[in-house]
């Protein structure tokens, strides 16, 4: 579950809304002229109420449009398949490298050749990486 | 890479030789039983039995061309997977497990196959490691275990006969009221397994697997075991058993019917479709026609694997996009798969004189020519042309309507393996539809029927692949039609609320009823009772003998002198 970590604006729950808004005419209107047919007068839904400078009807405006794109929800909406939600999203896991460190000894004992080569090119990247940027400071404990 | 085409090789090669062994089966009219004596202890023998008939051998034969067709195919379309090795081999886990279930004529050694059935498929739809395939593994790993646990029961259960060798006793249990509980138990084993209502749920969720698993798995071969298993023990159910079955299976194929017009996922519209073809095998197995199930199961796992081979193409080529909302247009890019696609969907729908039309043009007169109700009839015609809607609406949005893709340079059909693997099973879906009819039926069902019921059927296809068509291109006005009755296009498209009973509908009290459990007794009652009431009554009696512990020497020696004076007395 994602917390909040910032103080989110009027103007970027009401883009955010607005974006919503057009995702679900999209799965909806499958047809491009249909689709940008609604989409029109969603924008102009949206433009009728640009002026209000009262933040108590802006923000009860919307509540109401955030009800109204709960209720017209499409049951499959159209997602792109490895964004999150979509079908390909986060298929392939591939383990990072670094779990062969933590390999048990005995574990890494089956494969002595490849493991000390390792340990090796360790040593080598560290060697590269300190000519190149120094030596790093140690940390303070 | 190479472990690809040894065991496509393989299975090819197996697949030939049981095609001819099937063919001289027929011929001869021979079933073969072999027995092998794994375990003798005192006079108790435990006998490993395996029944070859045609039926076997025709089964196994397609098993394995399917599998060797879509092992080539998984050659270039898993060929970016780091763990194809590992994927072969669940394939061939899967093939082996499906062809110890055709071969066993025996209830313990069909558990076996059952459960590696249900194993395997789990495994493959957990392939991809995300949390909907998790999911879906979960459902279809669940939903499949209720049968198992039906098939043990009916194992527990046949030790009232001392031998689980049920094919022996198939006339036996007809006749006998308390073994018919077999019947019923072997009923929702295949229920389950051919995910017919209320298990639907199931199926389309497996749609989570890599497409040749759909292809070879949830379309041909494990969703048709369970019919299978309804063929060889058909002789046993009984009159009412039947009618519950006729009426579960019409219901399920004009749900998926409907289901899939409302789809837009590529994989779960083929899906549903395999839903309700397996409801039309489920139909006129109910009526008594077992072989023309088996008839239509061997045709329909053809042009099914076909379609699912199709549609892997297209995703692959799209990039992995299954929406067909993202399609269209197709044909100009991907004009070959256009071609088998439409070859196999023009057999599914029944369109004379390709494959499917043999079969299920002779099921619909089958049914037309039994004493049905109204309701059945009309439920069967109705469906059919469903099916031929939402083929279409599928042709209309992928292959026809406008180009809806992203990009227009990267959809081109340069998979050459693919397209040989989908190669080699079109000429089968041409041509095996009446090669099969002849080879099965020697000589033909007599059908006399009027002539308006006799061209129902083209008439339902024709009117369904209107409907299908012109409601995917057509519209009245701008605003959308499902939109409007929002309700109604919810609930049909998601299976009639299966997939929400399915999963919430069965853990919600539940788990409601185990949190006040957990809140009331684990951490109410039990605790006030058990652990800290009994905590705190030791405490308390221990405070109470301490204090005559504290400082009370001369109690205890006045108490000894008083036990002396007693000992003493006495």
């Amino acid at each position: 579950m994602s917390l909040p970590t910032g103080l989110v604006s009027h103007t970027q729950k009401v883009k955010s809304l607005y974006k919503q808004a057009l995702r679900c005419l999209e799965s909806w209107y499958d047809r491009r002229e249909v689709y940008r047919y609604h989409a029109v007068l969603m924008r102009n839904r949206f433009d009728l109420n640009k002026d209000i400078k009262d933040m108590r009807i802006a923000k009860d405006l919307i509540a109401q449009g955030e009800e109204e794109l709960f209720k017209k929800q499409h049951w499959l909406p159209r997602k792109f398949p490895h964004s999150p939600g979509g079908v390909a999203h986060g298929r392939e896991v591939i383990p990072p490298d670094w779990v062969l460190d933590y390999w048990h000894p005995l574990e890494k004992a089956q494969y002595p050749e490849y493991f000390a080569r390792r340990e090796q090119r360790k040593r080598e990247y560290v060697k590269l990486w300190e000519k190149k940027f120094g030596k790093s400071e140690a940390l303070p404990h | 890479m190479h472990i690809c085409l040894i065991f496509s090789g393989l299975f090819l090669f197996w697949s030939t030789v049981f095609f001819l062994f099937s063919i001289y089966f027929i011929v001869e009219g021979l079933t073969w039983f072999l027995e092998f004596n794994l375990l003798m202890i005192n006079s108790s023998s435990i006998v490993m039995t395996l029944l070859f008939d045609w039926m076997t051998f025709l089964f196994m034969s397609f098993v394995l061309f399917i599998s060797s067709m879509v092992i080539f195919y998984s050659r270039e379309y898993m060929a970016s997977d780091i763990f194809i090795n590992r994927f072969i081999m669940l394939v061939v886990m899967f093939v082996f497990s499906m062809m110890f279930l055709i071969v066993s004529p025996n209830l313990i050694s069909i558990l076996l196959g059952w459960d590696g059935l249900g194993l395997v498929s789990y495994c493959l739809v957990i392939y991809y490691q995300n949390v909907k395939s998790f999911n879906a593994g979960m459902l279809t790993a669940l939903s499949n275990r209720i049968g198992d646990v039906a098939l043990l029961m009916a194992i527990a259960w046949m030790v009232n006969y001392g031998s689980w060798n049920y094919v022996f006793y198939l006339f036996q249990l007809k006749g006998d009221s308390y073994m018919n509980v077999i019947s019923y138990l072997v009923v929702l084993a295949a229920l389950t397994k051919s995910a017919q209502i209320p298990f639907s749920s199931w199926l389309p969720a497996a749609m989570a697997a890599p497409t040749p698993v759909s292809s070879l798995v949830h379309s041909s071969t494990l969703v048709t075991a369970g019919v299978y298993l309804l063929i060889r023990f058909n002789f046993c159910f009984n009159e009412w058993l039947m009618y519950f079955l006729l009426f579960i299976s019409s219901m399920t194929m004009f749900m998926s019917g409907l289901g899939a017009s409302f789809e837009f996922d590529l994989k779960k519209i083929i899906a549903l479709s395999t839903l309700s073809q397996l409801g039309l095998m489920m139909m006129i197995l109910s009526l008594g026609s077992y072989e023309l199930a088996f008839f239509h199961l061997l045709t329909h796992a053809l042009f099914k694997a076909l379609l699912f081979m199709c549609a892997g193409n297209i995703i692959h080529s799209v990039g992995d996009f299954q929406d067909i909302r993202y399609m269209g247009g197709l044909v100009k890019f991907l004009p070959l798969t256009c071609v088998y696609f439409n070859i196999s969907n023009l057999s599914l729908c029944g369109l004379p004189f390709l494959s499917g039309f043999y079969s299920k043009d002779l099921v619909a007169e089958i049914m037309s020519m039994g004493y049905l109700s109204f309701y059945i009839y009309l439920i069967f015609y109705v469906s059919i042309g469903l099916t031929v809607c939402y083929s279409f609406r599928l042709v209309y949005y992928s292959f026809v309507g406008s180009f809806n893709f992203l990009s227009l340079n990267s959809v081109y059909e340069g998979s050459v393996m693919m397209i040989k693997g989908m190669g080699g099973l079109i000429f089968l879906v041409i041509f095996m539809g009446s090669s099969l009819s002849w080879i099965i039926f020697p000589y033909p069902y007599v059908i006399i029927l009027p002539l308006f019921m006799k061209i129902l059927t083209l008439l339902m296809v024709i009117l369904g692949a209107w409907i299908g068509y012109e409601l995917s291109k057509f519209f009245i006005s701008y605003d959308s039609l499902s939109l409007k009755n929002y309700s109604l296009s919810w609930f049909l498209s998601n299976m009639w609320n299966m997939p929400v009973i399915s999963t919430l509908g069965i853990n919600y009290y539940p788990i409601i009823g185990g949190s006040f459990l957990y809140k009331s007794l684990d951490q109410g009652w039990s605790e006030v009772l058990g652990s800290q009431g009994i905590y705190s009554v030791i405490v308390s009696g221990s405070k109470i003998s301490q204090i005559f512990m504290n400082n009370s020497i001369k109690i205890f020696f006045v108490l000894m002198i008083v036990w002396l004076m007693i000992i003493f007395m006495i």
